[in-house]
């Protein structure tokens, strides 16, 4: 019985429609379809891309469900966050050419992601208070389709701006730990695609401790849930604004910087993982954290199921025959839209 | 630019009719004669006159439905490439490809403009029935199946190294396409200008403004929102043969990116959303402003930097746009001199 009751919390958290548990079904069985095409090690990878697409996709559904702000520029922190990465990596890397030091050699990949994070956040901080903001003082008519195109003008201000700063060509590295892969029940696993997916676990789970457990997080939650509610139990709404686009950006620029082994820093990096983290959100419902976090997984299988039975030169075909399924079928996403606010009005 | 005041002539009303006034007639006017005023008459200024017009009914097209009904079409430039794409396809005569009708391109550019504007159709129908950002983003998603394709069906678009489609005109000399895409500018203008002003842009309009208020004053939505995407995304495929055809060149990351959607929405919003004819005014400046900006900085992307900052400052600032600067000086200025 106990079992039972759980699994039942887990899809409540989770909002899931029939059409939500019959494709996340469907995901496992695609799972194990691949593993046996591929082999399981495939199946890690997929894990590693899940991670990273459930963090930026976190990420977006969090600005949406809190500001009710459709983030177009999500991938150009990503892309800020990929620079940083590498600004802070390589002057470590070169150094320690000529000075070895285990414990640096150790933490120079953090130190890398825990720059992005900070670069990400204050890159948040300046996006809210000097575009955002001023917006939002101004009208609220027509916010969510507004926000939207104010984000993508930042976001080409951004490709462009970066093609300007830092030039067109690719900054990248081979591998951030320089070790043999590790082989966990016969599965080799690289080190770095290890650390990423530990970083992502690792953010999400602060960040829901964060929403559940902290005052500043359930302050979060009730400004989405309500913002004049919040306003009137005296919650500081422009710190609530900042600090939630803060984290998103954040979360996105910690993931470019984790994943600078596999997408090197260049001005429209940021191009397919803004794609695909839309993709994670349009699949499972505006604004659904905890759906957010399982969609960033069927999408990153959906790709491999791509890649292997379909040919990867369709990446870019088969998101979109997804969502037109999904439109069909089920508009407000697999586990259902959880947004409360403007959103219903425009 | 054109509310028919009372006490004006009849030729001024009718102008207004299909959203002129005599200063844009003017314009218009200079524009169409440009290549016999002798600063004018070089091939660089006709050029950058074709460049702009071909932005410029872009512009109008875009803000056609961004505008009025307040849905984004984020996939717009997609849309112009396809119409490119099915124009040049239709037109092609080279035996290297599998397809090749061999269609002279004059027939091409409406086989494009259809095809377009069924995409915009079926587009509709699947996303206009729900809030606006499921079609802004859907029709962003869309834009990008369509550039996987026109990458990936080698055997019909030779993919990324791009078709060559035969031009409209056998000589050399940019003027003929003045006269086309002016015309084209002309005939998408006062059709889009004729539509907005009849019932049907009332209903535009009052959905854009507040969507549950025209529900409830029984206006269908997703008929009118159908029906203006269609009619929107007709024109973008229309104008997509014409890119083709003129420049004779055709990659999908040239039309079809999503930056060069962000470039005509910022058109659309500097000229001022909803006013149409905002987006003829920007366009032609804009369009030499960056073409300078883009030759003589030495920096590759600082003209788009300037068209975001742009966009933003007017979204933010100045949501109406130009067309706002010029309805203030209407009501301010110009009563001012009348007196």
């Amino acid at each position: 019985m106990a079992p039972s009751a759980k699994r039942n919390n887990t899809w409540a958290l989770l909002g899931a429609s029939p059409a939500g548990k019959g494709v996340v079904l469907f995901s496992l069985l695609l799972a194990v379809m691949i593993g046996f095409t591929n082999g399981a090690g495939s199946l890690f990878n997929v894990l590693v891309t899940g991670g990273m697409w459930a963090l930026l996709a976190v990420g977006l559904a969090l600005v949406f469900g809190v500001m009710n702000i459709p983030t177009f520029a999500h991938g150009e922190s990503f892309m800020v966050g990929a620079y940083v990465g590498f600004y802070v990596f390589n002057p470590m890397q070169n150094y320690l050419l000529d000075h070895p030091n285990p414990t640096l050699m150790l933490l120079a990949p953090l130190l890398a992601c825990l720059g992005a994070t900070l670069a990400g956040a204050v890159l948040g901080v300046l996006t809210e208070r000097l575009a955002v903001a001023p917006l939002r003082r101004r009208t609220k008519e027509g916010w969510i389709m507004n926000t939207f195109l104010l984000t993508a003008g930042i976001s080409f201000i951004m490709i462009n701006g970066a093609t300007i700063v830092m030039g067109a060509n690719f900054k990248g590295i081979p591998r951030y730990y320089d070790f043999h892969p590790v082989e966990i029940l016969g599965i080799r696993m690289s080190v770095d695609r290890l650390v990423a997916l530990g970083i992502a676990v690792l953010i999400i789970a602060a960040l829901v401790w964060f929403m559940k457990w902290t005052r500043t997080g359930r302050a979060i939650r009730a400004v989405s849930q309500d913002e004049m509610g919040a306003q009137m139990v005296g919650i500081n709404l422009n710190f609530i604004h900042t600090l939630t686009y803060a984290l998103a950006t954040a979360m996105a620029a910690a993931a470019g910087a984790a994943l600078l082994f596999m997408f090197q820093a260049y001005p429209t990096v940021g191009h397919d993982p803004n794609y695909y983290a839309w993709f994670v959100i349009m699949l499972v419902g505006f604004g659904n954290i905890y759906g957010a976090v399982v969609g960033g997984f069927i999408v990153a299988l959906l790709q491999a199921a791509t890649q292997t039975y379909i040919g990867i030169q369709w990446a870019d075909v088969v998101p979109t025959a997804v969502m037109i399924l999904i439109l069909i079928l089920v508009p407000s996403g697999i586990f259902g839209s959880v947004v409360k606010g403007v959103h219903e009005q425009s | 630019m054109s509310n028919g005041d009372k006490g004006q002539g009849v030729i001024t009303r009718s102008l207004g009719q299909v959203g002129f006034t005599p200063l844009g007639v003017a314009l218009f006017v200079l524009l169409v004669l440009c290549p016999f005023i002798p600063p004018f008459n070089n091939e660089y200024i006709v050029r950058w006159v074709i460049v702009g017009a071909y932005f410029a009914a872009q512009a109008v097209a875009f803000d056609f439905t961004a505008g009025f009904i307040n849905v984004v079409p984020f996939g717009f430039a997609a849309i112009v490439g396809t119409g490119a794409y099915t124009s040049a396809i239709f037109a092609n005569q080279s035996l290297g490809l599998a397809f090749h009708p061999g269609l002279s391109p004059w027939v091409g550019i409406w086989i494009g403009a259809l095809v377009a504007g069924l995409m915009g159709f079926g587009l509709g129908i699947l996303t206009l029935r729900l809030r606006g950002i499921f079609a802004a983003v859907m029709s962003w998603f869309v834009g990008i199946a369509l550039m996987g394709l026109a990458r990936n069906l080698t055997w019909l678009t030779r993919g990324p190294s791009g078709m060559a489609p035969v031009t409209f005109f056998k000589s050399t000399s940019n003027i003929p396409y003045l006269y086309v895409i002016l015309a084209m500018l002309l005939v998408i203008y006062v059709s889009l200008n004729l539509m907005t002003k009849s019932h049907i842009g009332l209903a535009f309009r009052a959905m854009g403004q507040n969507y549950d208020a025209a529900c409830a004053s029984g206006i269908n939505p997703t008929r009118y929102r159908v029906l203006n995407f269609t009619v929107s995304s007709m024109f973008a495929g229309w104008l997509g043969g014409f890119y083709a055809h003129y420049l004779g060149s055709l990659t999908p990351d040239s039309i079809m990116d999503t930056s060069k959607t962000i470039e005509i929405l910022a058109i659309a919003y500097i000229g001022g959303r909803g006013s149409l004819w905002g987006g003829i005014v920007v366009a032609f400046p804009m369009v030499f402003l960056m073409e300078l900006i883009r030759s003589h900085s030495g920096m590759p992307g600082l003209q788009f930097v300037i068209y975001g900052v742009l966009l933003i400052l007017v979204m933010i600032y100045y949501p109406l746009g130009i067309a706002g600067v010029f309805q203030w000086m209407k009501k301010r200025i110009l009563p001012a001199f009348a007196r």
